[in-house]
């Protein structure tokens, strides 16, 4: 439930955040606190794989910003992005988690075996990331939101049973082949203002 | 089976550190690619391997959209390196020569999605050029948000469905599927979410743009209906109508939607994008019939129109290259404007070319499920017909005295060689057809597990 919070935390930071780099910083946030939140379900290598994925997209991002003003002002988006998020969040649990009967006992510190948390968290993110790439209005937010979209979906492959560690690693490449890409259109975007 | 994506995959790496030598890294790039298709045919049908736990199989179609599709990619590199130098596009093309064969070859539906989104990244750096002078910046932008807007909202749903319990409400299954059809349906750039695609057509590389059309399409269709047929969500959909309704009204609206506009345009590749999307629209609804020639007469539609739109695209690249800011004319280059109009046989499928089949087991099978439907995808195919024939009255509306016969005349030569495939292919189809009807056979099996 803690790395829940945290989640939401970095989220919304990331969101709120005027500049790239402080936009990476706050990724890395939401990176580490989704991948520790699986906890002992996943395996030591998987971990460190994702981890080691997203401080390279961190890196890409932050050597793309060039200097620390670098950004996008959210302005208005920030609410927007946020409502939505939340009010989708909300319905996207409501219809599509677990539909069991049995019990879940979820606490602020202990693991959650459910996986009910990690489902919120991949909904959170999930809502966040559509809801800032739809209202981006260039690539720097646009990257935002694709890659919370793909860190909540990392979330949702690891309760999928089947070979975790070659999905993992398909998803880590893919993210930091989504930073790539958002980093070169970052530049395009930057060259374009600078024009 | 995993030599040819690793050999793609080496290959891009060192053609992306040679490419700005293009003398070697264009030859580099076709001999790559050639030897990743020997590779390919050389394995016998059905071979299986495992990677991580992960297998992949050579499946009968993956062995024919291997040949076509990376066929394709070696008629763009020949471009590329002999007529339009633009050295970021051979190590795009052997990266996404090695995430094609990989969606065709993989066997774990979430992993077959995760290899198409790369596939469909992959071409972002080449889409941009010469970003002060056009908008294809903002046309880059705009496909890396639909890929990650709709592979996201995609590969969520099917990774909740793979985690969910079977004891779930219809309602939530209808959910997931209908959020995998959308998700494609932006991939696919079908109508109404098309915007994308007519912002690349109109601003990026003609190289580029046929990479996207004429391949990558193609393969997001393939994995599409590979990915219904492995995920077993295939006997939920035949339950409840509601998806198979939500295909079809997609499909017909593309069908009608892209003829339409490609009937409003002569812009040479407005017509050849649009054309794509009405015959992609035709093929969503030959899947949506959920019958064996419907998935056969589809899957035929998009391997022969990714044939059409390379073909058409290049030749349009070329035309509007040599003519400069003039409208575009077969006075500058012949060769390539008669390349655009023999491209247009296969895009409206016209016999006896190999587009034939496909475009009628389609029609045919709608006629059966209502005639309505049938009806719509001839007014479709109408409507390419006309598109192409202004398209090429416009181009060759200058008498024959004035022609000057290209130099270099690539377009056209890659051109005639896709249309005499296509017509070999039309003189057997058994060939083309069989291993997309052993992919049906699947397809028919997993709709209605024993």
């Amino acid at each position: 439930m803690l790395m829940l919070g945290l989640v939401a935390v970095a989220t919304l930071a990331a969101n709120g955040a005027q500049h790239l780099r402080y936009m990476a910083l706050a990724f890395l946030g939401v990176a580490i606190a989704a991948h520790l939140m699986a906890g002992p379900d996943i395996s030591v290598w998987q971990a460190a794989l994702s981890l080691a994925a997203a401080l390279v997209t961190t890196a890409i991002l932050f050597i793309a910003a060039r200097d620390g003003r670098f950004g996008e002002d959210p302005g208005w988006r920030l609410w927007v992005a946020t409502i939505v998020a939340a009010t989708t969040t909300a319905a996207a649990f409501a219809f599509l988690r677990t539909a069991s009967g049995e019990d879940v006992h979820v606490s602020v510190l202990g693991a959650d075996p459910s996986g009910v948390t990690q489902q919120a968290a991949a909904f959170w993110l999930l809502s966040s990331g559509v809801a800032i790439l739809l209202t981006a209005r260039g690539a720097v937010r646009g990257s935002l939101g694709a890659l919370l979209m793909l860190t909540g979906t990392q979330l949702l492959v690891q309760l999928v049973p089947g070979p975790q560690f070659a999905l993992a690693l398909m998803l880590a490449w893919l993210q930091v082949v989504v930073a790539l890409a958002g980093a070169f259109l970052i530049v395009n975007e930057r060259a374009l203002r600078e024009a | 089976m995993t030599l040819p994506i690793a050999l793609l995959g080496l290959g891009a790496v060192i053609a992306f550190a040679i490419r700005k030598r293009v003398q070697y890294a264009g030859p580099f790039t076709v001999g790559c690619l050639l030897a990743a298709i020997v590779l390919v045919v050389s394995f016998d049908a059905g071979t299986t391997t495992e990677v991580l736990g992960l297998q992949l199989r050579l499946s009968e179609l993956a062995q024919l959209g291997a040949l076509m599709l990376l066929g394709s990619l070696i008629s763009l590199a020949l471009t590329v390196w002999i007529d339009e130098p633009a050295y970021n596009f051979f190590p795009t093309a052997l990266a996404a020569g090695a995430a094609v064969l990989a969606v065709l070859t993989l066997t774990a539906p979430i992993a077959i999605y995760g290899a198409l989104i790369l596939a469909l990244l992959i071409p972002v750096g080449s889409f941009t050029f010469q970003v002060h002078r056009n908008r294809s910046y903002e046309a880059a932008f705009r496909h890396f948000s639909f890929v990650l807007l709709g592979g996201c909202l995609g590969l969520s749903a099917l990774a909740l469905s793979g985690s969910l319990p079977r004891d779930q409400p219809p309602a939530t299954f209808v959910l997931l599927v209908a959020i995998i059809v959308v998700a494609f349906a932006l991939k696919l750039a079908a109508i109404p979410f098309h915007t994308h695609a007519a912002l690349l057509a109109m601003e990026v590389p003609a190289s580029a743009l046929a990479l996207y059309f004429g391949v990558l399409v193609p393969t997001t269709f393939i994995a599409f209906a590979e990915i219904l047929t492995l995920s077993g969500l295939l006997p939920a959909i035949v339950q409840i109508s509601k998806v198979q309704d939500l295909l079809l009204a997609l499909g017909t609206a593309s069908a009608l939607g892209g003829a339409f506009l490609a009937t409003g345009s002569t812009e040479l590749r407005r017509v050849t994008a649009y054309s794509v999307i009405a015959n992609l629209g035709q093929a969503l609804v030959g899947i949506a019939t959920l019958s064996g020639p419907g998935i056969v007469g589809a899957i035929a539609i998009v391997l022969v129109t990714g044939a059409g739109a390379t073909q058409q695209l290049l030749a349009a690249g070329a035309i509007e290259r040599r003519s400069g800011a003039d409208q575009p004319s077969a006075t500058v280059a012949p060769l390539a404007a008669l390349a655009f109009v023999i491209g247009g046989f296969a895009m409206i499928g016209a016999p006896p070319l190999v587009a034939f089949p496909g475009h009628f087991f389609v029609e045919l099978i709608a006629f059966s499920y209502s005639g309505v439907l049938g009806a719509a995808l001839v007014l479709s195919t109408l409507g390419i017909l006309i598109a192409q024939l202004r398209a090429a009255i416009a181009i060759f509306r200058v008498a024959p005295d004035h022609w000057r016969v290209e130099s270099r005349p690539v377009a056209g030569v890659v051109g005639t060689l896709l249309f005499l495939a296509l017509l070999v292919g039309g003189m057997q189809p058994d060939g083309f057809l069989r291993p997309i009807a052993a992919f049906a056979d699947e397809f028919i099996r997993a709709l209605r597990p024993l």
